[in-house]
């Protein structure tokens, strides 16, 4: 199982995370990505190198999912069996002196325990198994998916998948989470942040409709959820159904819980805009 | 006296030294501030609106403390990533890539978290890294 297709972008000095984000963005279809354009987006230039949560933001600021995987081997084979290649963090040398690198794992042989790894200035490794999972120890096992919008995680969890969405949302990227958002509720049509994610989504982007649409669905399935109708009183008040609105803020007030301060204002606002002649 | 100063900017003499740090500070200062104006204005929420990220924190009370001190933790973050070499745009930028509790994760230990590197001139630990692994497989 080898991922060919996977472009590989040379190593130079301290540069290993631009360019392993350079190789996995190719393949996530952001064909301009190079290790001179990323370079300013993740490279800090006082610890020589690229830190973990900025190789997740920068994945997010060119419009891609961020997903870090689950801390097992076996996770990162069946992601490259589906397809797509996954960044590695390694510590090349002891605990207490660390070097941290960045590798691109792009296949594997089963039957040789082995990886094939794009790192530094490599082109295609073969490591063992116990090799990488021994260099790979120290960070946790951490290693990172960037995905186009459309496309699920072949390990994915609901939970880890909403958090990575609403990341992408609020990284300002509208259209790519509104895709995102779409795609985990095609596999689970009733995850409450998926839905009010989508609904906000379509809100921010003006599509007032297919917000209400989507919070109405919300509080449907999560009749309990306060955010849920709370955002869908605000949206139908904007369309000009006040009666529903205040009822529905009603409903949202009613729910009680930590998001009361917000309620109570939404219903406010609706009461005030009714009396208007 | 007033002369001597004009002539000593000209010939930069001790007192300019002097006065670098007490201009810098003021620079890092404004540059700070500046830092969280950028930071605030692209989390100012619509009126009526519950974003996104309250909904997540309801879920996971690792997200819901995060949420707490997110706008006291950007700044900070930004500050200190402009302290390791970066614009004040840049910093800002960068921060508002990360989800609350990302943001703080990194303050007040960005000097200490991994950052994936390997410098060629660091290949000799990696000999002896590659050593170990030898020894002990």
């Amino acid at each position: 199982m080898e991922l060919t297709q996977v472009p590989f972008h040379r190593q130079d000095d301290f540069l290993c995370g631009p360019a392993s984000l350079a190789m996995v963005f190719n393949a996530a279809g952001i064909s301009s990505a190079t290790v001179e354009s990323l370079t300013p987006m993740v490279y800090l230039p006082g610890r020589q190198g690229s830190l973990q949560a900025e190789m997740l933001g920068a994945t997010r600021r060119v419009g891609l999912v961020a997903y870090p995987l689950a801390p097992r081997l076996e996770d990162v084979l069946r992601e490259v069996a589906a397809g797509t290649p996954v960044v590695v963090l390694l510590n090349l040398a002891l605990k207490l002196i660390p070097v941290w690198h960045y590798a691109v794992i792009v296949g594997y042989d089963l039957e040789k325990r082995e990886v094939i790894v794009r790192s530094a200035k490599r082109e295609r490794d073969e490591w063992s198994f116990s090799f990488l999972e021994y260099f790979w120890q120290e960070s946790g096992y951490w290693s990172m998916l960037a995905l186009p919008p459309g496309r699920l995680p072949a390990t994915a969890r609901e939970p880890d998948v909403v958090t990575a969405v609403a990341a992408l949302e609020q990284a300002g990227r509208l259209a790519e989470a509104r895709e995102a958002y779409r795609a985990l509720l095609a596999r689970w049509p009733e995850s409450l942040i998926g839905l009010i994610g989508l609904g906000n989504v379509e809100y921010a982007l003006k599509d007032l409709a297919a917000a209400e649409q989507a919070f109405r669905r919300a509080s449907e399935a999560h009749p309990q959820s306060a955010i849920a109708f709370n955002n869908r009183a605000h949206v139908l008040a904007i369309l000009g159904r006040l009666a529903d609105a205040e009822a529905v803020a009603r409903t949202a007030v009613s729910l009680g819980g930590p998001s009361l301060p917000e309620t109570r204002k939404t219903l406010e606002a609706i009461l005030a805009q009714r009396k208007q002649p | 006296m007033q002369e001597q100063v004009v002539r000593g900017d000209l010939h930069a003499p001790i007192n300019s030294q002097e006065r670098y740090p007490m201009s810098m500070s003021f620079v890092r200062l404004i540059s700070r501030l500046l830092v969280v104006c950028l930071i605030g204005l692209p989390f100012q929420a619509s009126a009526g609106m519950i974003g996104t990220d309250q909904a997540v924190s309801a879920t996971q009370a690792q997200a819901a403390r995060a949420i707490v001190l997110s706008q006291i933790s950007r700044a900070d973050v930004a500050g200190q990533l402009q302290s390791l070499g970066l614009t004040p745009q840049a910093a800002a930028d960068r921060v508002a890539a990360l989800t609350d509790v990302e943001v703080a994760k990194l303050a007040g230990q960005i000097d200490s978290l991994p950052a994936g590197a390997n410098g060629s001139g660091l290949l000799v630990l990696i000999l002896i890294g590659v050593l170990i692994w030898w020894l002990v497989k």
